[in-house]
């Protein structure tokens, strides 16, 4: 307890006598975990609003004419079977025509000018709801459209997959940044211990003399990775906040689109926590490569 | 209970620091290493605390040989030895007190045994009084006692001193030889590397004297009498 004592306060200290390089430092860790931040949040939020937006995903195949009924219906066998799917209703030639003097009264009489049903054979896939657009239904509805006994189909959710590309690219380019940065604030933090290490030089030379252990000796510096990435994950969870909370045009992009729909949080308290994990473990990752590289037995 | 059998060091090829050393010390001896500068003497005192590895031949300190001690507990040899150095390698930010409590500090000691040792090592030194002060608002001669307090303070069975006395003036090195010899009538066992001929005369202990990393010679205090 003593041990873990001493090494919080020589950690501590550490931070407050180098202020200058351990501000920079900080400044690093924060921005590196704000630009992780708001892609997070973007995507997040994007994501929300596609779920919401396809939370019963529905989709209409029309058949070709003169299409063998076994076939059909071995293809909705096969489709029920399927685990997206919550159901799957044919509509035959006949049923169409029934559906649409029902809803089209007034239009009924055009429909006596055929000899059979001019309304072509068709199904309803409804998927179940917990799917969205990220899982396997693309790849089933692009399935089903290929097949020779499907003429056309009607998804009005098109809209939905763009966005879901749009979240795609998002989630890609703030990955791609975050990695870099991370990389950036990995080195700073290692580099920031190696100078604490070598102005602590005579100290740490004076305890190895006097018996201290190398986990004595590494703690403190350990310790003080961690304190600079938990610090670096505080601000960017404030400055995030702030953001959010200060740039209403900015905020009021994010809120107009999905305005009425869902309601998001302005930080989320997921991410904020996940924000922390990753800014500590930073610190803690590249202190304990530091030392190992610094002080060796 | 220190044992060198056929012990060299070289640093560079072809040029030995310490050269074939045969030596033996009791426990509870006090002994003065000597010799010109490059003798050698530092070198023989860095082969105990294990700051450094002879090139060939053993070093048992209680029988056992300490090159097959493993970096991870060398702690524990670096615990049982105090050493002192000739410029006197206190932490400057850090009151005497807090100097002297540094081997306490390490070893996880509880804040009321650490006082009172750090006490009683500062009252055999005789400067309690100076416990507040940083070291360097105290004298040279005091400086010196500091790294006494904080060489004795963990209870060690050995003290190495190297060139304890080297900073200092005549009389402040007799006081610190006065301390060394009270430390020893506790049954420690003392290590004084110096080249200081009159130290050596005033306070007739075994000598051993080292010249171009040979031991040239060995005198009892008897002998020296």
């Amino acid at each position: 307890m003593n041990l873990l004592k001493n090494a919080i306060i020589n950690a501590t200290k550490n931070i407050l006598r180098n202020k200058l390089i351990n501000l920079l430092c900080l400044g690093i860790i924060s921005f590196t975990l704000l630009i992780y931040g708001i892609f997070t949040y973007i995507s997040t939020n994007l994501n929300i609003i596609t779920k919401e937006f396809s939370k019963s995903i529905e989709a209409i195949f029309y058949f070709k004419d003169n299409v063998d009924i076994q076939e059909i219906e071995h293809l909705l066998e096969k489709i029920r079977q399927n685990l997206l799917v919550e159901h799957v209703t044919f509509n035959s030639k006949k049923q169409a025509e029934i559906n649409f003097s029902q809803q089209f009264p007034e239009l009924k009489y055009i429909l006596s000018e055929f000899n059979e049903s001019p309304f072509p054979s068709s199904m309803e896939i409804r998927f179940k709801p917990e799917y969205d657009l990220d899982t396997k239904i693309n790849s089933i509805l692009d399935e089903i459209e290929k097949m020779n006994i499907i003429d056309s189909k009607q998804i009005n959710l098109e809209w939905a997959k763009k966005i879901m590309t749009i979240k795609k690219f998002i989630t890609i380019v703030g990955l791609f940044l975050s990695s870099i940065l991370l990389f950036v604030s990995i080195f700073i933090i290692y580099n920031v211990i190696k100078l604490n290490i070598l102005y602590r030089k005579d100290e740490i030379h004076i305890l190895k003399l006097v018996g201290a252990t190398n986990w004595y000796i590494k703690f403190p510096f350990i310790i003080e990775g961690a304190l600079l990435g938990l610090f670096g994950s505080i601000m960017a969870g404030i400055i995030l906040y702030g953001l959010l909370k200060l740039f209403p045009s900015y905020a009021n992009f994010i809120f107009n689109l999905i305005k009425g729909v869902i309601t998001v949080e302005v930080i989320p308290a997921s991410l904020f926590i996940r924000l922390i994990i990753l800014g500590t473990g930073i610190g803690l990752f590249s202190s304990l490569f530091s030392t190992q590289h610094f002080l060796k037995n | 209970m220190i044992e060198f059998y056929h012990v060299s060091k070289q640093y560079v090829k072809n040029q030995f620091a310490l050269n074939d050393i045969n030596l033996s010390i009791e426990k509870g001896e006090f002994i003065f290493l000597t010799g010109s500068s490059g003798a050698g003497k530092t070198t023989l005192l860095k082969l105990i605390f294990k700051e450094q590895h002879p090139t060939k031949g053993q070093i048992l300190i209680d029988s056992v040989n300490i090159n097959l001690i493993p970096n991870k507990k060398l702690y524990k040899l670096r615990r049982s030895i105090g050493i002192v150095f000739q410029d006197f390698k206190l932490l400057s930010k850090r009151t005497i007190h807090e100097n002297v409590a540094i081997p306490l500090i390490i070893r996880g000691e509880r804040k009321s045994t650490l006082d009172k040792q750090v006490h009683s090592a500062l009252s055999l030194v005789g400067l309690t009084h100076r416990r507040n002060y940083i070291p360097e608002h105290v004298s040279g001669g005091e400086q010196q006692r500091v790294a006494i307090a904080r060489a004795i303070v963990g209870n060690p069975k050995i003290i190495i001193a190297d060139e304890p006395t080297g900073n200092l003036d005549t009389e402040l090195s007799i006081e610190i030889l006065k301390i060394f010899e009270r430390i020893n009538s506790n049954g420690i066992t003392m290590i004084i590397a110096t080249h200081d001929k009159n130290l050596i005369k005033i306070f007739p202990k075994r000598v051993i004297r080292l010249e171009k990393g040979r031991l040239i010679s060995d005198w009892s205090k008897e002998e020296l009498l």
